[in-house]
Parts: structure tokens; sequence; C-alpha cells
């Protein structure tokens, strides 16, 4: 079956093996020989503190849970970062390097240092650092993250918006919204470290909501928006979902992790598109709190008003809303023009905390139609959030004619012409907007589009104090969309005059802003008075910024209130020195939606806290 | 799917009613059959050229309340695969055996049983293969939890070291 | 005298692994053997049910210790065939390198098996240092010498540079040369040919029966290779060849070892050669790795590896972890029927060489 034949005995063969005596050996003598490792080696890890932000993303990829993250306690706490570094167990590493390949800010590396003897077993683990585990200067770097083993996709889904031309002839909602596939996939490149979360001032529970829209259950997403966590008091719900979704100033994305290498996840938009997907959004909030026997007088329907409308109606406290204009809403309603945010989703919003048995009158001018001392009798708690509804004028000669006029009653007037519910605003065929911040490009977009309705061509100025686009307040988004729309920017500018001929506005005379603020970062801006120059217009616009308007209060309350630059002092539960009344909004925080959201959160707790203990 | 694969699909068709055929790709196709169905689909193939057994294994679909349990057949003739699935009941797992279509399937058998729980009939041989006084319910079952078991069995152990002090002194933070 | 009861292991995992059997012996005549398997039993299976997709390449390349990179390959594979995923060009062919390296790798370290069981330590020392050539080329292109986790789900993780080509092109050749000189160690060698020949037989039939796959069958003279049958990668654009040999002792399945890592090397060149230029991975999924998920479907993937048929049968329910993955070891037939029916006979010293070189390999066996 099987050969069996033996070869014969070679007699040279055997000499052959003896050639080794005299070669180089293969073994190397450790530890007297140190080998080098090769370039890509998966060694030790290094990892930079000052780039780290303790994400933690790291910990989670780590197959093998030898990851821990630890807080060290004298990192500074900024937002977008977390005072926590990571601490590997080298008892479980199994050097894979995924934690090299996901870093969001590309600090952790790996080294190609391998050796690391102790008869310790206390002694394998360590928070790597930029001298990596055993303190040696220059460390050499082994595996390093690249294109190719990357493991975050850091490019955002696209939006689909309608382009400059055809959008500002309208004002219709120009951001389409994402489409289930896309928030999928956008929502897919979250890596839930919550860095969002600290940052948003209502701490809203964006990791969990954008992780239900991964997980196609927009049920719970709702839920999330709405009821917030619903074991910790409800933190982080927010009523003005539909708005946010839309006009919130998204600090959030600022603080976003993937910031760091990519582009931020789009939770605006994500935001967006669970409430814009979610028919009968009322249904999630199902149990009906036990009624408190309570009353609450909230003074301004705006962010603020309502949110803690919302909040104290979930508490089980009958509120009243009190509206001094036609509609509810406030700057969401008057202030942001409707091809950003259109009316029928902060109706959406609106509806459903009025369904929760909140009423709000309108046409009811607190100070003038009902005195606040009056609802202070008739209810347990006032909540004022009355905004910043007056104009700043910059003071030069000439704004005193009736075409130099301020932004927010133009914004207010335009909307509700474009509703159908007042007269038709003037609209120049040249206009100035002085301002530099949103409501300035607010005015500048929405009298572009007048004017394309009208003329059929757009002549809009924006000047500003700020030399550049990036120093300008205004978001980068508004300041392009406003230039593809026809909008002219002339940063850096100061106004000197209305130029005035035969009583009408003939343009602005300009001279050139050297700086805007100091070395201390305080408003202090100098000029060059020798170089000016004179933008045509027959209309200008100033949108510098608002005041409060402070009338209602009567005045010996006013006394006992404090004032902190124009805003009430309140303590955290935004309590004024005046036990029964509450404030928020702009005329304590501002400057935004989300903060107003925050105040009014905060506001309903304080006033349920102050109300069950039974002090008045 | 291949000429050959065809041809044989065809003829089980003319053995099986209402075959459900999932295409995997080229060289693959699965067939899911009723229980009685897949020793008379099995001896078939067997005759028809997919005489190696890869392997049998089972799924655990907890949620239907159901086991699946897969024959993979091999032909070394043309490389086509058969996965060939039937699912049984999970509250009493039981099948017939295949030893004496395949040797080998006396192991894989006895392999399931160990892991899911699965009796065979006419496979008398079911001692524990792999485990080792094992006293909890077939490992492989979607509802063990291993995570909990070894947390039972086996004891924790907690590092002492302040590791950020160290990584500070190695920072150059503090002196040491 | 009675019947014996004599314990061949657990053994050293370099030999063929954590594995016992239990013989009963009369004389120096094994009478009834009966495998003991368990020894190194980790529970990969539920394991990966427990990981995310990505996770468990961390996870997959320790099933069995001398073939990482099968491991890996079979599992990206199955992925791809589940989420029909087209993988780039060059991806493959740097694969197939990786997977002919790692079929030299493990042959290598195969004589020092053979070696161990017939008292020829040479072979062993030879075959360990070499094969840490081959482990110098994983570190420099994947950064670690046997737990590679290289072979991912789309692709591979790091490109093959110039640098690290000519590292292989290099090692290659050395390797050829050294093979010259295997070739008059070993398989010239008197006391290999006294102790291999005609030792550990199994015949055609026997094989197939059992289902036994890789150099156990074709050193049966039965030419099946899943390279040439079920071709995989770009097996079918490389020029190679199956060896053969219709003794089906021990001395012809070592001997087949050692012809293969020639075509391995052969392949490898050509692979160098035909290889593009280009991406060398697709993202399975959208978004980030800890969202990877895959979509709801099965696949059998096999592959040859140096003892056979290797394969995993995956099955996803659309979700973010494997919903059940089996690995099919390549020696299980012989592993458990072989040594129940067809150690019985052989003498007590020719049980390392039958267990040597039927390549029953415990890790792959006990997962």
């Amino acid at each position: 079956m099987a050969n069996k034949s033996i070869p014969k005995k070679e007699f040279f063969a055997p000499i052959k093996a003896w050639k080794y005596i005299f070669k180089k050996p293969v073994t190397i003598k450790v530890p007297y020989v140190k080998r080098e490792a090769a370039e890509r080696y998966r060694g030790f890890h290094i990892n930079d503190w000052n780039e780290c932000i303790g994400c933690g993303t790291c910990a989670k990829i780590c197959p093998t849970d030898a990851i821990r993250m630890v807080e060290v306690d004298d990192l500074p706490h900024e937002y977008g970062k977390k005072p926590q570094r990571p601490v590997i167990d080298y008892g479980r590493c199994s050097f894979c390097a995924m934690c090299v390949d996901i870093c969001t800010t590309g600090s952790l590396k790996m080294t190609r240092e391998y050796v690391h003897v102790s008869p310790e077993p206390e002694d394998f683990i360590f928070a790597p650092t930029e001298k990596g585990i055993h303190g040696i200067e220059d460390v050499p770097v082994g595996w390093i993250r690249d294109e190719g083993s990357d493991l975050l996709e850091l490019e955002r889904v696209e939006m689909e918006m309608i382009e400059g031309e055809g959008r500002s002839k309208s004002f219709i909602e120009y951001v389409k919204g994402y489409s289930k596939e896309q928030a999928m996939h956008e929502a897919a490149r979250c890596v839930e470290c919550a860095l969002c979360t600290d940052r948003c001032p209502q701490h809203m529970q964006i990791p969990e909501y954008i992780k239900a829209i991964w997980r196609d259950d927009l049920t719970d997403a709702l839920k999330w928006l709405l009821k917030g966590n619903e074991e910790n008091n409800m933190l982080g719900a927010n009523p003005f979902s539909a708005v946010c979704g839309r006009v919130c100033t998204h600090k959030c994305e600022e603080a976003c992790s993937l910031g760091n290498r990519g582009e931020a996840i789009a939770i605006r938009w994500l935001k967006r598109y669970i409430v814009d997907n979610v028919p009968e959004y009322d249904k999630v909030l199902e149990a009906r709190p036990e009624n408190k026997g309570k009353k609450v007088a909230i003074v301004g329907s705006g962010p603020a008003g309502l949110s803690a409308a919302y909040f104290l109606a979930t508490m089980g406290y009958d509120v009243e809303v009190f509206e001094s204009l036609s509609r509810p809403g406030g700057v969401m309603r008057y202030g942001i023009p409707s091809y950003r945010l259109p009316d029928e989703a902060l109706d959406k919003d609106i509806a459903f905390i009025q369904a929760l048995g909140v009423k709000i009158h309108v046409g009811v001018s607190v100070g003038k139609d009902i005195p606040l001392q009056k609802l202070k009798n008739e209810f347990d708690a006032v909540f004022v959030s009355t905004g910043f509804t007056l104009g700043r004028s910059t003071g030069i000669p000439g704004t005193e004619h009736e075409d130099v006029i301020q932004a927010l009653p133009l914004l207010r007037e335009i909307r509700d012409y474009l509703r159908g519910e007042g007269p038709k605003p003037k609209i120049p065929k040249s206009l100035v907007v002085i301002g530099g911040g949103n409501v300035a490009m607010d005015v500048a977009r929405s009298m572009a589009r007048l004017q394309i309705m009208e003329y059929g061509k757009v002549d809009v100025k924006v000047t500003s104090l700020e030399r550049t686009y990036e120093e300008m307040p205004a978001d980068m988004d508004e300041i392009e969309e406003g230039a593809e729309e026809g909008v002219k920017f002339y940063p850096g500018w100061g106004p000197v005059r209305i130029v005035i001929k035969n009583d009408k506005v003939r343009g602005i005379e300009l001279k050139k802003c050297l700086q805007v603020f100091d070395e201390n970062r305080r408003f202090n801006p100098k000029f060059d008075e020798n170089e000016r120059q004179t933008l045509e217009a027959e209309m200008v616009v100033e949108a510098i910024g608002q005041a409060p308007d402070y009338s209602y209060l009567p005045e010996d309350l006013k006394e006992k209130l404090e004032f902190v630059r124009g805003r009430i002092l309140t303590n955290e539960y935004r309590q004024t020195s005046v036990k029964w009344l509450f404030a928020g909004g702009d005329i304590v925080n501002g400057p935004d939606i989300i903060h107003g959201v925050a105040d009014g959160y905060w506001a309903a707790r304080g006033i349920d806290e102050f109300l069950t203990k039974g002090v008045k | 799917m291949m000429n050959s694969m065809s041809n044989t699909v065809e003829k089980l068709k003319r053995i099986v009613n209402n075959l459900d055929i999932t295409k995997v790709d080229e060289r693959e196709i699965k067939l899911e059959l009723p229980n009685e169905q897949v020793l008379p689909t099995l001896l078939a193939l067997k005759e028809d050229g997919y005489s190696h057994l890869s392997l049998i294994t089972a799924v655990d679909w907890i949620d239907e309340g159901k086991f699946e349990l897969v024959y993979i057949l091999y032909s070394w003739d043309n490389g086509g695969k058969f996965l060939i699935t039937t699912k049984i009941n999970r509250d009493t797992p039981k099948f017939v055996t295949v030893k004496h279509m395949w040797p080998i399937a006396r192991y894989y058998e006895r392999e399931l049983h160990e892991f899911f729980g699965i009796k065979f009939e006419g496979n008398n041989d079911m001692r524990p293969l792999f485990l080792e006084m094992w006293d909890d319910m077939p490992p492989l079952r979607k509802d063990f939890d291993p995570f909990e078991y070894s947390k039972r069995k086996f004891p924790d152990r907690e590092y002492q070291k302040d590791v950020i002090h160290e990584a500070k002194i190695i920072r150059g933070d503090i002196d040491g | 005298m009675g019947e014996v009861k004599l314990f061949f292991g657990p053994n050293h995992p370099g030999m063929h692994g954590n594995f016992s059997v239990h013989m009963y012996v009369e004389g120096d005549t094994v009478e009834k053997a009966r495998p003991l398997p368990g020894f190194l039993h980790r529970g990969f299976e539920k394991l990966m049910e427990r990981r995310l997709w990505y996770q468990n390449l961390a996870l997959i390349p320790r099933i069995c210790v001398p073939e990482p990179d099968i491991n890996e390959a079979c599992y990206a594979m199955a992925v791809e065939k589940i989420a029909k995923i087209d993988v780039p060009e060059r991806a493959q062919w740097i694969r197939m390198i990786v997977l002919e390296l790692a079929r030299i790798a493990s042959h290598l370290m195969s004589f020092p098996g053979i070696g161990g069981t017939i008292g020829l330590y040479t072979s062993s020392f030879w075959g360990v240092s070499d094969r840490d050539r081959i482990l110098d080329i994983f570190e420099s292109l994947t950064g670690a010498r046997v737990y590679h986790m290289y072979i991912i789900p789309g692709g591979v993780r790091k490109d093959l540079t110039p640098k690290i080509q000519d590292l292989i092109f290099n090692t290659l050749n050395y390797i050829e040369e050294r093979l010259g000189e295997y070739e008059t160690l070993i398989f010239k060698n008197r006391i290999v040919h006294t102790r291999l020949k005609g030792i550990a037989l199994l015949d055609k039939e026997t094989a197939l029966e059992l289902g036994v796959t890789g150099v156990g069958l074709r050193a049966t003279g039965v030419p099946y290779d899943i390279r040439k049958v079920d071709s995989y990668l770009f097996y079918d654009k490389v020029d190679f060849e199956v060896p053969t040999a219709t003794e089906g002792d021990a001395y012809a399945r070592v001997y087949l070892k050692y012809l293969e890592i020639y075509q391995s090397i052969k392949i490898i060149r050509q692979c160098l050669e035909k290889m593009p230029e280009g991406k060398i991975n697709v993202p399975i999924s959208e978004g980030n790795a800890l969202r990877y998920r895959v979509p709801k479907g099965q696949a059998y993937v096999h592959i040859e590896s140096t003892r056979g048929e290797y394969g995993y049968y995956m099955v996803s329910d659309g979700g973010e972890k494997p919903y059940r993955v089996a690995v099919r070891g390549a020696s299980y037939p012989q592993t458990f029927i072989g040594i129940e029916k067809y150690l019985p006979g052989t003498r007590i010293e020719d049980v390392p060489i039958w267990l040597s070189t039927m390549d029953v390999c415990a890790p792959e066996v006990d997962r």
C-alpha cells in the first residue's frame, strides 16, 4: 500500500546543517538587546490630555471593556469637554486599536513600546498620557488612525434646501427636512457622548432621542423631547420642539464631539424630523396629573412663558397666560420670519400646550388692561416673561425721521401682513440695515423677499461695526444664505448720520470702524474719522439690539426687585426677590428660545416648590 | 444560481411540496422545510452529490418560541451549498438523528444537545461534550446571560491604585 | 495483565493543542480511544452574540491560535455576503496575500509538531524561527504578530505599502531557499521515513465518509480544495496547483504541506503583481462603528484553511450584533469520529503522529 522505501543515507547531508553554527543566531538576548517594533505596531497607548475631550467613545468601542473613564478633578470645566480621561486596564486590553481608530479628537494613539514587566497585579492599569504609560519622552508612535481605518463618519448628511434664487421669491420655508433614510443615517453618526446635553441650556436628552431615531422608534424619540428624563423631573423636556427643530441657536452642535475632526451631528434637523413625522403627538403625554388646586398667572406668551405654562400644567396647576398681542408666541410669532419658522410649526407646539388645559388670553395687556396687582391677588404665583420688546436706536442725527425704523416693529408688521392680518408695510426700493446680528439678517432677508415680490430686484445693504463675518454675532448660515439671496454686506463701518434731502431719506453716512472690543473684551468701538462712505437708501432699519419694557411693573414692586444691566435678578429657580413673582426669558437671561425654555422649566419647578411648601 | 443547482432544486420539487427557496448567492441556496421533509431532502441531496456535511447547527428564535436546525451540505463536484433548515418547538426540542447518513452528525447532535438542549431520536449518546460540571441552562439559548453567570460564579477584582495621580506625575503636573 | 487506561494529553498548545484522548491499551496497541475535548472551550459563539459587529474583530482571531486570519476572513466574508457589500479589489488581493502568508506560517508551525512527535527537534527550531519571519511581515502590515485584527468586514484596515511589499518579496525568496534545506532535513531523512511512512493510514473512502477535508483528504488522492472548487476572493484569477498524494499516510500529509508552501509563495507573487491601486475598505453600514448594522439574513462562508474546510454560519436579525454565529472547525470530523474509530489499532508511540498529522486542533474544535 504505502511506499516503504527508505532513502539512502547521504554522507554530506548532515553537514549542511552544520553551517548554521557560523551564522548569526536568529534569537536575540532579551533584555540586553532591544528589538524595535514595526512602524504600525499596536503597543501601549499615548493620550494627549490637552487634546482629549473626555468623550468616552474609546471606552464604548472597547471590545474587552478595558477602558474606563475616570474623573480628573482639576481639569477645567468647559463646554464641549468632560473632565475625565480614559484609564486602560492592560490586563484586559487586546491591543486591537479600535479606540485609536474611533477617537473623536485623535488624542489617543498607540506606540511601539511593548515591554511592561511587573510582578504586581496592581501594576497593569494606567491612564495613558502624552508620555505614554512609562513617562518616556518621545515615545515612538505606532498605530495611528488614518483615512482608511477611521471608524467615524465625519460628513453630515446633506439637508435639502430650496436654492438661493428660488427661495428669495417667497416666504415659504426653504429647509426641506430629512427623509427617514437621511435621518436614520445622520443619527447613526452619533457616538452618544452627551457633550451636547451638557451644553444645551435646557439639557435636552439629545443622545437618547437620536438613538431612538436610529432605532426608528419615533414615539420614543418624541417622548424624550416632550418629557425629557422622566425619572429626573422631566429634565431636558422641551415643549417647543417643532420650533427649536427649526430655529434653535443649536449650541449643542458646537459642543458635538464629532465637530473636532468633522461635521457635528445635525441635532437641530433631527429634532425637527421627529416632530414633523409624528402626526398626533399629544398622545405621547398620556398621563393626566392630579390637579393641585392652585393657579398660576403668566405674563407674556413667548418661549419662556409658554414653557413655564407647559411644565406647570404637567404638574397639575391651573395656568392662565396673558398676551398683549393678538396671537400667542411672542418672538416666535412676530420676530422670526416665516421662511425660517412657519406658523404651522408654532401652532402645533402651542396647540399641544393648550391641549393640556392652559388658557391663553390674547389681546390683554398686563399693566394697561389688567394691573399686575390684580393677578397677584387672583393667582397663587405670577411668572413674568415679557421679553425685550423695545428697539434700541443708534441715536445718530436723522433717526427721528419716519423712514428710519426699528427692526422688531417692522418684522411684526411683515408677519401680520403675510398672515393677511395687517396692511402692507412700506417696501423701499433700497434699504440699509444697521446691525450684525440675527435680527438684522431677518430684516434684510425678509425685505429682500418683499422687494423681489414688489419690484423684481433686491437692493438691501447690511452694515455692521464688526469687521468680519466671523466677528458678526449672526449665524454664518444666515449670512451666507442672505448673500445668496442678494443681500450686500458692508462690515466694519459705524453710522455717522442719516442723509436727508428734501425731507426724504437718501442714505446713510458711515465711518470706518477700527475695533469693536477693547483688550478687556468690552464694547468700546474705535473709528477712523477720515475714512467715510455713504450708502444710498430710501429707508434705514436699526437692528442693533432690543430693550425691555417694564412699564407694567408698579413702582413699589420695581423698588423691591433687583436689576442687573436691565435684567431682573433671580435665583436659580427664577424666583425674584419678591417671593410670589417669578421671571424668565429675555428679561432674565436671554438670548434665545432655548434659554427661554430652560427659564420656563426652572421657574415651573421653583413655583411648584414655592406653592407646595405653602408659603405665600 | 448555477445550472447544476437548479437541476437539483427541480428534483427536490418532486419530493417536497411548496419548497421555500432563498437564494443567498450564486452557489448557496437556503431551503426552509417542514420537519418531516428534512430527512428525505437530505437523502436526496446526498445522492445528488451534496454529500459533504459541513455543519449541523441551530439558531434560537426565542421570540418565535422555535429552534431552527440548520444542515449545511456541500458538493465537492460543483462547489454548491445547500442550507437545509427546519424549525422545531422550543419547549420540547426534539428531532431525529442523521447519524446513519453522516457519522460525524453524532457529535454535532451531541453538541446541539449540550448547547441548546435539543434531543435527537435515535442518538442516545448525549453525554456532555465540552462543558464540565455545567449547572445552568444550555448556554447558547438566547435567555442565558453569560455575564450574569460569570458574576455569580467568579469574584470580581478591583484595582486599588490611584491611576490619575500616577498619570499626573508622569505628565509633570505634580511631583512624585 | 488486564486492560490499561492511558491518558494522552491535555498537552501543550503548540503541539496538537489542549486536547485529551483516553485510550485503553492492550500491550502497546490502542484498543479503544475516546476523545475528550473542552479544555479550550471559551464560548466564542455566545460571546459573539453579545458584541457589536465591529467589536467581534478583537475576538474572532483568537478562536484558532495557528490561523487567526482564516477566522477574520470567514467573519468578514460572511458579513459582506449578508449585507451584499462589494469589497474594493485591492482589499481582496491584500486578503489573499494575508491568507497565503498565514498558510505558510501555519504549515511552518506544523513542522515543530511533527518534529516533536518523532524526536527530530531541528525541524522544530527551524519551523519556529522561519515562521517568525512571516510574523515580521504581519507585524509591519497589521501592527501585531499573531492576532492581527486586520481583515475587517468591508476590506482591510491598513494599506500594503511598497516597503512592506519589498519585505514580503524578500522573505518569500528566503523561505523558498530554506525549503530546499527542509527537503534534505525532513523528507530525505531516514528517521522521518521510518517513522512516518505507512503510519496513520486513512483511505479515500473513509476520508470522504468522515467528511475529512484539507491535506488529510488530498493525501488520499482526492484533489479537493475549496479555493478551486468553490473559489472565493480572486483565487480563480491566479495560477496554482493543488498537490495531492495517493499514499494516505502521515508522510504524505506532511509532504503535501511542504508542497503547499511553494504554491502559496507562487500565489502571493502573483497577487503582488496583479494588485491594483485603490481603496482598501468600505464601511459595512452607515454611521460610525458603534452603530454598524447588518441587514437580516444568513450566510455560510467556508475557506480552505491549512487543515481543511473552515466555515462560519452567520445569522443577522438586522441588529447591531450578530444574532448567531456558528463556527465549523476544520478538524472536527477527524478529531471526533477519527479518534474514536480509526485510532484503535495504532501503537501508542504512533498516536501523537496520528493526531499531529491529522491536524487535530483543539481551539477550533472547542471554540
